[in-house]
């Protein structure tokens, strides 16, 4: 923790898509060099409060809060980019969308990282997991100190599972943060060190990862 | 703005990787534009019209000295309308079942009364409930003027001829009766050698002035006949195919469908590809990224719009068509383009906001997009209502806009007010669009 203020909060925060609620209001706090998993059962309200947490959907109620200088980086569940542009494509437009100054090298950069094909193929035609670490390469872009990632390692093969879990471990020891949503218990003990147990859209349990793994909230793996 | 142009490049990028859905878009308004052309080319087209001879009308027939040709007649009629003779019952029934229009007969003794000259024989027209009715009535009514007027002329003629008698002399027949007159010449010339008696000189002197007054008859009927003709000139103008109203609505047509479609289906897409959580991070809000829509489509419309104009040109040039085609006025034309592609565009984002999915985005456009396009095909002179509702929409300010911006002699005045119709059409839209697209990040 430093100078009190958590890198990113969310304060009450509600989300509802028309009659039906996604999560009850909520708080939750990510600290500088924390890992923290979110888990719970499939429509439990994970990847919405992530997504609130990321900036990319409104919360119906609530507040989120950023300290400044608080840079986030999103992979989402489903594939976000344009299908129809090649992986350095989506890259480069990204990177210039973020403000960065040499986007193509960035672009060029992010594509031999994560080992992603450099060729005109259009995204769409990609492996699911060829388009998944897309994605998290699109996560990483504008260098964020929090990365936040919905079942990142879903189509991974071991190897670039490897390779994620390295990136989620350098932001959280460059005094970052990272908050995934995961039904991975490997992902869960490789990278999370506190849990956050979501049910039915209300928070039900937040601890270390050790009191997680001695509490009835572990159960979820079960 | 910068990232609204970002937007704007990427979905170029991404219509230029896509022959397939650029070569429909651009087929399928061309293609519509050709159908409703060859639509109001078959309006034009003859309508059936039968023609039932219970008089038994003889091939050729003489009335006043003049010979009528019935075959010629008709002839003369079917340049307007298809004139077909057939009996009676198959009219009637034709005529029930729409395959004809009308229906004219001559009825029984109908050569006889005209010959007699004692009552005007009658044509009975028969006619649908089809729109084109009121046309073949006014052609029927033509046919009938024309055979008034041949019938005129040769009662004129015929008449003169008497007058001829009066004034020259010679010989004649009134119903069958021959007979000859002295005429005003002959008793002019008598009257010459008699002695100059005060009765003969007055009767010399109205000899005179009847000479005078019947030389001048024949004029006098006619023109008492004819009081105002109408004088034909042809000249050789533009084909139908291309005229400047063609030009101008196939322009219109043709952007319609590409930006309105092209602007409803890429904003959807926007939520389809999953990336609008992603934009909306700070990167791109969903203000400029229904700009970066309304952008597109009146880039697209500016090219596709260029490149049909430049068509018709060279398709004029190469005619050597009359009138030619106005290339000064193509900076105007293009103005037209980009506002009229924008508020289309604006349309497009409203749709693409509502519909949140691509395909369902595409399908309201096209079902949209003929309507539009038919209800400013309307005459508002004809259907008040249309004009009202298609001034609501850009097609038919598009359509003015283009006319007067390429053919107008001073197109400043209807330019201008079609341009801040746009301006205000398409800025509601805008706005509308704006208000829609919170949709997509639901």
């Amino acid at each position: 923790m430093t100078d009190g203020a958590p890198l990113l909060a969310v304060r009450a925060v509600a989300r509802t898509f028309g009659t039906q609620t996604a999560l009850e209001p909520t708080d939750l706090a990510v600290w500088d060099g924390e890992a923290v998993a979110l888990v719970g059962p499939n429509g439990a309200g994970k990847s919405t409060l992530l997504a609130i947490l990321a900036g990319a959907l409104a919360p119906t109620a609530g507040s989120v809060e950023r300290r400044l200088g608080t840079r986030t980086g999103w992979m989402p569940q489903r594939p976000a980019h344009y299908g129809r542009l090649s992986a350095r494509q989506n890259l480069e437009l990204f990177a210039r969308l973020e403000g960065e100054a040499h986007a193509a090298t960035a672009a060029r950069g992010l594509v031999a990282r994560f080992e992603l094909p450099d060729d005109d193929r259009p995204s769409a035609s990609l492996s699911v997991g060829n388009r998944q670490r897309l994605d998290l390469a699109l996560a990483v872009l504008g260098d964020p100190n929090v990365l936040l990632l919905d079942e990142p390692t879903a189509a991974l093969d071991p190897r670039q599972r490897r390779r994620l879990w390295e990136t989620a471990a350098a932001v959280k020891d460059g005094g970052g943060a990272v908050v995934l949503v995961t039904q991975n218990v490997e992902d869960l003990e490789r990278v999370a060190d506190r849990v956050a147990v979501l049910l039915d859209g209300r928070l039900v349990f937040d601890g270390t990862l050790g009191e997680y793994q001695r509490s009835e909230a572990a159960d979820v793996f079960a | 703005m910068r990232r609204a142009l970002l937007i704007l490049r990427k979905d170029l990028v991404v219509l230029r990787r896509s022959p397939a859905l650029v070569v429909i878009l651009v087929a399928y308004p061309v293609m519509i534009a050709v159908l409703i052309g060859l639509m109001a080319t078959y309006a034009n087209a003859k309508p059936r019209v039968a023609l039932v001879d219970e008089a038994g009308l003889p091939s050729s027939f003489t009335l006043a000295g003049h010979t009528f040709h019935v075959d010629r007649t008709i002839d003369q009629v079917s340049r307007n309308v298809k004139l077909i003779r057939m009996p009676a019952a198959q009219a009637r029934r034709e005529l029930q079942s729409g395959r004809l229009v009308a229906v004219i007969t001559i009825p029984r003794g109908f050569l006889a009364t005209l010959k007699a000259l004692v009552s005007s024989p009658h044509l009975i027209l028969d006619t649908g409930n089809g729109g084109i009715t009121p046309r073949v009535r006014q052609q029927m009514q033509a046919l009938v003027y024309n055979l008034n007027l041949r019938l005129q002329r040769a009662f004129i003629t015929s008449d003169l001829h008497y007058v001829d008698l009066l004034l020259h002399g010679g010989s004649g027949e009134i119903a069958g009766r021959r007979f000859s007159v002295l005429g005003l010449d002959r008793a002019g010339t008598l009257l010459d050698r008699l002695p100059p008696r005060s009765e003969v000189l007055e009767l010399r002197d109205f000899v005179h002035d009847a000479q005078l007054a019947l030389a001048l008859t024949g004029t006098a009927i006619r023109a008492t006949a004819n009081p105002i003709q109408l004088e034909e000139a042809t000249q050789k103008g533009r084909t139908w195919a291309l005229s400047a109203q063609v030009q101008a609505y196939a322009l219109a047509l043709t952007i319609s469908f590409l930006a309105l479609l092209l602007a409803a289906g890429a904003l959807a897409a926007e939520r389809d590809e999953n990336v609008i959580g992603r934009l909306a991070r700070g990167l791109v809000g969903l203000g400029q990224l229904v700009w970066a829509k309304i952008a597109l489509a009146a880039t697209v419309a500016l090219a596709l719009g260029l490149a049909i104009a430049l068509t018709f040109g060279i398709a004029i040039e190469a005619g050597n068509v009359s009138g030619g085609e106005p290339w000064q006025r193509l900076p105007l034309l293009c103005a037209g383009l980009l506002l009229a592609g924008a508020a289309l565009g604006a349309l497009g984002a409203l749709i693409g906001g509502l519909a949140r999915e691509t395909r369902t985005a595409s399908l309201v456009a096209i079902l949209l997009v003929l309507p539009i396009v038919f209800v400013g095909l309307v005459p508002k002179e004809v259907v008040p209502p249309a004009g009202w509702v298609s001034d609501a929409f850009p097609f038919v300010h598009a359509v003015r806009l283009f006319t007067s911006s390429l053919y107008d002699a001073s197109p400043w005045g209807p330019f201008g007010r079609e341009l801040a119709w746009l301006a205000g059409i398409g800025a509601a839209y805008g706005v509308l669009a704006r208000v829609a697209a919170r949709r997509l990040a639901g």
